[in-house]
């Protein structure tokens, strides 16, 4: 008795816990979405998976599922795998890596499911549209910005800038820090005095940065490849009292309390830019394939980024909170 | 006598090891503009007592479950779970009090929360007579999870502002409270293993736990014990990490645990259990934190850096094994 009253718990548990799914009401002709996300605990595609569920819900024809590849190669393609099984009307892939994913992502173009890549290129073009943010032009708009920063701080384009880099090896890093490398060096007086590797974390930025903060006697700008590990360097710096000596720049731009367009409200950070959560364009573009018998779409949609200062910082939280 | 000399030179060869990593600190220091080292200086020595003491708390209490010859792999984990607590009641709890007694029922929360993660792990090792390998390799997993489901997988920020989360960021990040709060623990478990019947009776079970069935002793409880003060040292060291970086994170804490295991191991408990010391893992502590230390400061590459360590790890233990086997040979 005790045993069948604890399975009976169990089981509820577990069925109050299934995923997010959308419940369409009975009769209706219904569109199958399957979303594949390749690491569910970033709080960047955390943001994703919300505002797609959003536009799922508003949509009312849609019945949405998401599988959370954790950030591992060979559970997203299973993962896939079973998606594909389930043959839904429209597949949407956050690949996890390039090369691993591109053979899996073939197969479903294959079955004849229309699939939307978003935001990491594939090796071969194994996609219906191919949804692209340009991390590298983000990082050039960074560079850019910072330079436009030391060149009204300094009276001309020199200063020292300490970057914290995202894990490495990753898409993200690598074009963010080639994007700002390539403004900064057209001046030589712009010096990257030290780069230390904080793996998107906030912690690990506050770590390093208080070391860097020992070794370097001056800093004038610190350029994190996301907003949190720039987030991490503004709280060792003030530690210490140097933070207003400092400029602090971030990319992701998030929206909600813990992004990072609050922490330009708040004045941390100088500035962010914002990295496209995509899954807006991807349903608007899914939308047309599903409900448009005729609807060509591109093959590539580039999404831009935005400059978020204090200037329009307001406007964009409220844009970005959901 | 033999046993007298053999503790003495046990301690003096720990102590060694620390004398040599902050000798090669020391000579290796990068030099500030005014010339002197920067390893020497005083905002950098409290630096590296307040980097290691998250570890060193949650080292604390490793030590006793290693002491009973277990393992606890859960504390990475229950550390995210207390930094994600703490800040969901600092930020979405509106608990109608005031400020101060809101920040000390949220950390309350948080640290009842860590200590019934380690309770059910003891429960469940003590009861079921599952290993704790296992027992804890899933609470590691079950624990991450749920942290992750209360959050949604974000994170939770801290105010900059005057509200009651930035109030405890500020109150909770300072480096005295964060060093202090590490020294007064330490020593408190350090004087609960060496003087107390409790500390005993970790120890008479890890060195024979079958000698101390028998002997009558409360293995058991003891166990639970153990498991529940890790459990609670995790939860404390998520409260100094979710001060000290302004948020409550799921994701925070990951591999502390090896951390953890091996500031104790590089301090000399046995990993089988009833040899070893809490003097032993602070020493263990602070050779890895002056390490991590010396590389930073001279800007050694992440992977190199990496690479490093497993050596000193490895160094550490053998050193322990070399004068182990020696003594034996002696005794034969």
């Amino acid at each position: 008795m005790k045993q069948q009253i604890l399975w009976c718990a169990l089981v509820a548990f577990l069925s109050s816990c299934s995923g997010p799914k959308t419940e369409v009401p009975a009769g209706k002709k219904t569109y199958f979405v399957a979303f594949s996300q390749s690491n569910n605990a970033e709080p960047y595609r955390a943001a994703q998976n919300e505002l797609l569920s959003r536009l799922a819900k508003q949509a009312g024809d849609i019945r949405l599922t998401m599988t959370d590849g954790q950030q591992d190669n060979s559970k997203q393609i299973a993962q896939i795998e079973t998606l594909i099984l389930q043959k839904p009307d429209l597949l949407i892939v956050a690949p996890n890596e390039r090369a691993p994913l591109t053979a899996v992502m073939g197969k479903a173009m294959s079955a004849g499911i229309p699939t939307i890549c978003l935001e990491r290129d594939i090796v071969e073009p194994n996609y219906t549209a191919y949804i692209a943010c340009d991390n590298r032009s983000i990082g050039k708009m960074a560079g850019e910005f910072i330079v436009d920063q030391l060149k009204a701080k300094n009276g001309a384009p020199k200063g020292k800038i300490v970057e914290l880099k995202g894990l490495l090896g990753v898409e993200a890093e690598i074009n963010r820090h080639e994007g700002a490398a390539e403004v900064f060096k057209r001046y030589p007086d712009i010096k990257v005095v030290h780069e230390a590797v904080a793996d998107w974390l906030q912690s690990k930025g506050r770590e390093r940065m208080l070391e860097i903060l020992r070794a370097q006697p001056e800093i004038d700008a610190v350029y994190g490849h996301n907003d949190p590990m720039a987030v991490g360097a503004y709280l060792a710096a003030k530690e210490l009292g140097r933070e207003k000596s400092i400029l602090f720049v971030g990319v992701d731009g998030l929206g909600g309390p813990a992004g990072g367009i609050k922490k330009v409200i708040d004045g941390v950070l100088a500035a962010t830019f914002y990295y496209p959560l995509a899954v807006d364009k991807a349903m608007e573009i899914g939308g047309r394939i599903l409900r448009e018998p005729g609807f060509k779409p591109q093959k590539v949609y580039t999404l831009g980024s935005e400059l978020i200062t204090p200037a329009n910082a307001a406007k964009m939280y409220e844009k970005l909170t959901f | 006598m033999q046993s007298q000399r053999r503790i003495l030179f046990q301690r003096l060869q720990g102590v060694l090891g620390l004398l040599i990593i902050i000798l090669l600190a020391v000579l290796l220091s990068p030099r500030s503009s005014a010339g002197d080292r920067i390893f020497l200086q005083l905002g950098n020595l409290t630096d590296i007592l307040r980097q290691v003491s998250e570890i060193g708390v949650m080292a604390l209490g490793m030590t006793f479950v290693i002491l009973t010859s277990g393992i606890d792999l859960s504390v990475g984990s229950t550390l995210a779970l207390s930094t994600s607590v703490v800040a969901l009641l600092l930020t979405r709890w509106t608990p109608g009090v005031g400020p101060e007694l809101h920040i000390w029922l949220a950390v309350a929360g948080a640290l009842l929360v860590s200590a019934a993660v380690g309770g059910l792990n003891g429960l469940v090792i003590a009861n079921l007579r599952i290993q704790p390998f296992i027992v804890t390799l899933a609470s590691m997993i079950g624990v991450r999870g749920l942290a992750r489901r209360l959050t949604d997988n974000t994170n939770i920020d801290m105010g900059f502002g005057g509200d009651v989360s930035s109030r405890f960021a500020m109150a909770g990040s300072g480096k005295a409270l964060v060093v202090g709060l590490f020294a007064l623990l330490s020593i408190v478990f350090a004087a609960l293993l060496a003087r107390t019947v409790f500390g005993r009776r970790v120890k008479a079970i890890g060195d024979n736990e079958r000698a101390a069935l028998y002997a009558g002793l409360p293995i058991r409880r003891t166990k639970i014990f153990v498991y529940t003060l890790c459990g609670l040292l995790s939860g404390v060291a998520g409260v100094l990490h979710a001060a000290q970086n302004h948020q409550g994170n799921p994701n925070a804490g990951v591999s502390y645990e090896l951390d953890a295991i091996a500031a104790v191991v590089i301090g000399g408990t046995s990993l089988s259990g009833g040899k070893g010391s809490i003097s032993g893992t602070l020493i263990g502590t602070l050779i890895t934190g002056i390490l991590t230390n010396m590389l930073r400061l001279n800007n050694v590459d992440s992977n190199t850096e990496m690479m490093l360590k497993a050596v000193i790890i490895l160094a550490a233990v053998w050193l322990q094994q070399v004068r182990v086997g020696s003594f034996r040979i002696r005794k034969a």
